[in-house]
């Protein structure tokens, strides 16, 4: 359906608009000489022959700072979930914006749809409007996103004296009816020769070319990983992460509590974040991963060019040329970093192939609204580490798989993911350990029974248990990697499933004899006949007792023989630096690859694959993970870095 | 909260303007939370009262002469977590540009033939010390001035048993989400890119560029500096006497 008004009557549909007190109406104007998406006062505010603006529309969906809760510290669990919106218009869309926008919807609307996006997505109507000044960064021509033919709800063609407009969806139907009702008519063959002349004639502005097809990017950095060009470019670079911030197809966010001085009242905001900033993978520990400027440098690229192609099958750069316009040394820009990858292809080293690890495709609504829980117990384990007994206070039964993670929730402070540390029971309660080591940890610590929690979850892939069934299982912990494989251990030995696994080994590595994690516990199952425990403490400081080895936890593998290891999967969680030589003593063993199990942490702040923190290489911690075989990861650089 | 758990607050000031210290009197009508919350023992800008029982110690300004140096370890001694509050107390800030000149010079710029004499109120240290450059310091509230909002959340934190951070990415960061046209197109300096973030770009959203009085988290490479500079016709004279404005290192910076 395509329909066309005069200038005047354009206005007076804009007019018409503003004029509705049911709607907020958004478009394009000028701003010191440049472009911004901001709130139209007058039809004459709108601009449709902006060449780009300075930030993408994807502000209206995902905030740049968005409260997603409120609470109220006074009572013992209170939180209130934002849901002021009017509905709104946003005018003067670009194509390859739109086309940002229908990749965005894919991420946070296909699968572990996101409330907050959702919501605002349903009340806006997209009035797109055709390119009439081209940016001199952009290459949109090259990406096909210079015009589109989905999308949007209504699309503009400004041709001078009259706007041609294209009907892309009911939504965009009504409103026309609603608020141009006497004003357009049904568009001549002439007005659509000229609208079809002008999106041709847009092709012919782009000067910038890409010499490799964005269909090539996967291949080509699948061979570039190693490349010297990201050295050299990342030596430029000045972190700044502006090149993330302007980007239409960056969603990577950060969440932050934000409490009144009267200590009471206070919000939960979701803010943009950037994978080039230098604490976007930083742990509570303090820990940070992918730690150096240039594979930050290269993260954002194989972003673009090959995690989000091979997750969701489009390329996540729809050549706008925002990032090339805002980063003073000029790097930013994709087609001239990947028109130099390929020019440059003789210099490739380093692959950097893996195949997504297979998940089950859950498409359950996700929202960062945590439920309400008591903590029913309380126990020290040592000086750093407490368990706590926490119920779900709607009662369901909480299931969950052993390996799998929850995030805890305390207003104020914030969210930390955290393993379940009990076997899946069926019941509404569960077991968590938490190492005491920053502000919400410490927090938690504090907590009594009685006490309210938020939890969110259960999040991640934890261990396929059926995979697990007829197998021999040796397991290897290292430090606080007992606690998510307690889970495993204790289903595993349960009465009711002990039949369906063979022999047990445990091997538990600690630093010294006080930091041992559930010695009881520990004692009893060595007095089981098909378990075979060895404990070892990296050292037994004076006065201490210690009964066990001393040495690293790969000390104790020459001690028991493994018979079967065709037959024997290995279940391996510790921390970062175990894993190489652990692996090695399982490879010489002759454990293949795909059976042996690893449990990885990152920084998992939103537990539905969107926030970009707990991202390595392709993979995320919080969906495909925290448990991975290693075949599914040895390919992946960051995975043990 | 009871009256006894109250945190006992001590606010002092050294080589400064007092500014950070007006923009907590400046709180206004959120004064009556922060003194719900804390106990304020020592505030000379704005009261008579003063003790020297305090928990948390709140320093302005930048460090001298050599008597600040004696009054601050007392400082130190007497407070369980002292904090930094904005530039001059953080980095050195504006005080610091007397660092290229010597004791000599600068007395004889100052003063004249009049001399001081033996007068310790006028004696200075060789150069003037951020408060870190004297006592440990464990936390820092930067900014010309302080931000209430930051200053804020920094006693919420404190009073909540938490550890308050400040943003570890750049101005540029919330400049962006600001939607300004960056300072360099516009022709002008900016130090937004290497200077911390926390005070929401409010020079760049105002049409001014950054100053860099949050203090620097990032020396970029020279080559990128060079590469910036010729692509935006700006020279390195230029930056490093904006950069030196309050981060102004020694004599080797002139």
């Amino acid at each position: 359906m395509e329909f066309v008004l005069d200038k005047k009557s354009f206005a007076r549909f804009v007019e018409n608009l503003l004029s509705d007190e049911s709607l907020d109406v958004e478009g394009v104007k000028e701003k010191d000489g440049k472009f911004v998406f901001g709130h139209l006062d007058s039809a004459s505010d709108l601009r449709l022959d902006h060449d780009v603006t300075l930030i993408p529309p994807k502000k209206y969906f995902l905030p740049q700072y968005e409260t997603i809760l409120r609470y109220d510290l006074s009572k013992p669990f209170s939180a209130k979930a934002e849901k002021e919106q009017k509905g709104k218009v946003l005018l003067g869309i670009h194509p390859y914006d739109v086309a940002a926008i229908e990749q965005t919807d894919r991420v946070y609307l296909d699968d572990y749809a996101d409330e907050g996006y959702r919501r605002r997505r349903d009340i806006t109507i997209i009035v797109a409007s055709d390119i009439l000044d081209v940016s001199d960064r952009s290459f949109a021509a090259a990406m096909g996103t210079h015009r589109i033919y989905s999308g949007y709800d209504l699309l503009l063609t400004d041709l001078g004296g009259r706007v041609v407009v294209v009907v892309g969806s009911k939504k965009g139907k009504l409103l026309l009816e609603k608020h141009a009702a006497n004003l357009a008519k049904a568009a001549s063959p002439a007005d659509l020769g000229a609208a079809d002349a002008l999106r041709d004639s847009v092709e012919e502005k782009y000067a910038r070319v890409l010499k490799v097809k964005k269909e090539k990017w996967v291949e080509l950095l699948e061979h570039s990983y190693g490349h010297p060009l990201w050295g050299e470019l990342a030596g430029k670079c000045m972190q700044c992460g502006s090149c993330t911030m302007v980007c239409p197809t960056c969603y990577c966010y950060d969440i932050l509590d934000e409490t009144a001085l009267d200590a009471t009242k206070g919000k939960r905001v979701r803010t943009w974040d950037g994978c080039l900033l230098q604490d976007f993978t930083k742990v509570g520990s303090g820990e940070v991963f992918r730690e150096g400027n240039t594979e930050r440098f290269r993260h954002r690229f194989y972003r673009k060019g090959l995690y989000i192609p091979k997750r969701y099958h489009f390329t996540a750069c729809v050549g706008c040329g925002r990032c090339a316009t805002a980063c003073l040394p000029d790097i930013a820009s994709p087609l001239e970093v990947f028109n130099g990858l390929h020019e440059r292809r003789s210099e490739s080293a380093g692959g950097m192939a893996y195949a997504l690890p297979e998940t089950e495709k859950k498409k359950k609504r996700f929202d960062h609204m945590p439920a309400c829980a008591t903590i029913e117990k309380v126990e020290k384990l040592t000086g750093m580490e407490k368990l706590f007994e926490i119920s779900m206070d709607d009662g369901d039964a909480f299931e969950y798989d052993p390996g799998q993670f929850v995030e805890v929730s305390l207003f104020g402070t914030g969210e930390a993911p955290i393993s379940i540390s009990s076997p899946p029971s069926g019941k509404s309660s569960f077991e968590l350990v938490v190492r005491q080591v920053g502000n919400l940890t410490n927090k938690m610590h504090a907590l009594k029974p009685g006490d309210k929690v938020g939890i969110r979850g259960p999040f991640g892939r934890g261990f396929d248990v059926s995979k697990l069934e007829g197998k021999d299982l040796l397991f290897v912990a290292g430090g606080i990697g007992i606690v998510p494989m307690r889970s495993l251990l204790a289903y595993v030995l349960d009465d009711r499933n002990r039949d369906r696994f063979g022999r047990v080994i445990l091997f538990y590595g600690s630093k010294t004899p006080k930091d041992v994690l559930f010695m009881d516990e520990i004692r009893e199952l060595e007095k089981k006949r098909d378990v075979t425990v060895k404990l070892t403490v990296d050292r037994c400081d004076e006065g201490q007792c210690w009964i066990g080895c001393t040495g690293v936890v790969t000390s104790l593998f020459p001690q028991v023989e493994i018979t079967d290891a065709e037959n024997t999967a290995a279940i391996v969680i510790g921390p970062p630096i175990m894993y190489k030589f652990v692996l090695k003593c399982l490879e010489t063993l002759g454990i293949a690859d795909e059976r042996i199990y690893v449990s990885l942490e990152r920084r998992m702040k939103c537990g539905g694959g969107k926030c970009g923190h707990c991202q390595i290489n392709g993979v995320y911690v919080c969906r495909e993970g925290p448990v991975f075989t290693y075949d599914e990861v040895k390919t992946l650089p960051e995975a043990f870095e | 909260m009871s009256e006894k758990s109250k945190p006992r607050v001590a606010i002092f000031d050294f080589a400064s303007c007092e500014g950070c210290e007006l923009q907590i009197a400046n709180i206004e009508e959120e004064i009556i939370d922060l003194v719900n919350l804390v106990e304020v023992v020592s505030f000379r800008e704005v009261m008579k009262e003063h003790s020297d029982d305090y928990d948390i110690a709140i320093i302005e300004g930048s460090i001298v002469r050599p008597m600040d140096v004696e009054s601050l370890k007392v400082i130190r001694k007497n407070a369980k977590i002292l904090i930094a509050l904005g530039a001059c107390a953080c980095i050195g800030g504006v005080n610091r540009l007397r660092n290229r000149f010597t004791k000599e010079e600068l007395f004889n710029e100052v003063y004249g033939k009049t001399g001081f004499g033996d007068n310790p109120l006028f004696d200075v240290l060789d150069e003037t010390k951020p408060v870190d450059g004297i006592v440990p310091v464990d936390y820092y509230i930067p900014g010309c001035p302080i931000d209430r909002n930051e200053f804020k959340r920094v006693i919420l934190a404190l009073c909540e048993g938490k550890k308050p951070e400040l943003p570890g990415y750049p101005v540029c960061v919330e400049c962006k989400k600001n939607e300004n046209v960056c300072v360099f197109e516009k022709g002008q300096f900016c130090l937004g890119p290497v200077t911390r973030a926390g005070c929401d770009a409010i020079c760049p959203s105002h049409g001014n560029s950054c100053e860099g009085c949050r203090g620097l988290i990032y020396e970029p490479s020279n080559e990128c500096v060079k590469e910036v500079l010729s692509r935006y016709g700006l020279d390195y004279e230029e930056m490093t006497r904006r950069r030196n404005m309050f981060n102004c290192c020694g004599r080797e910076d002139q």
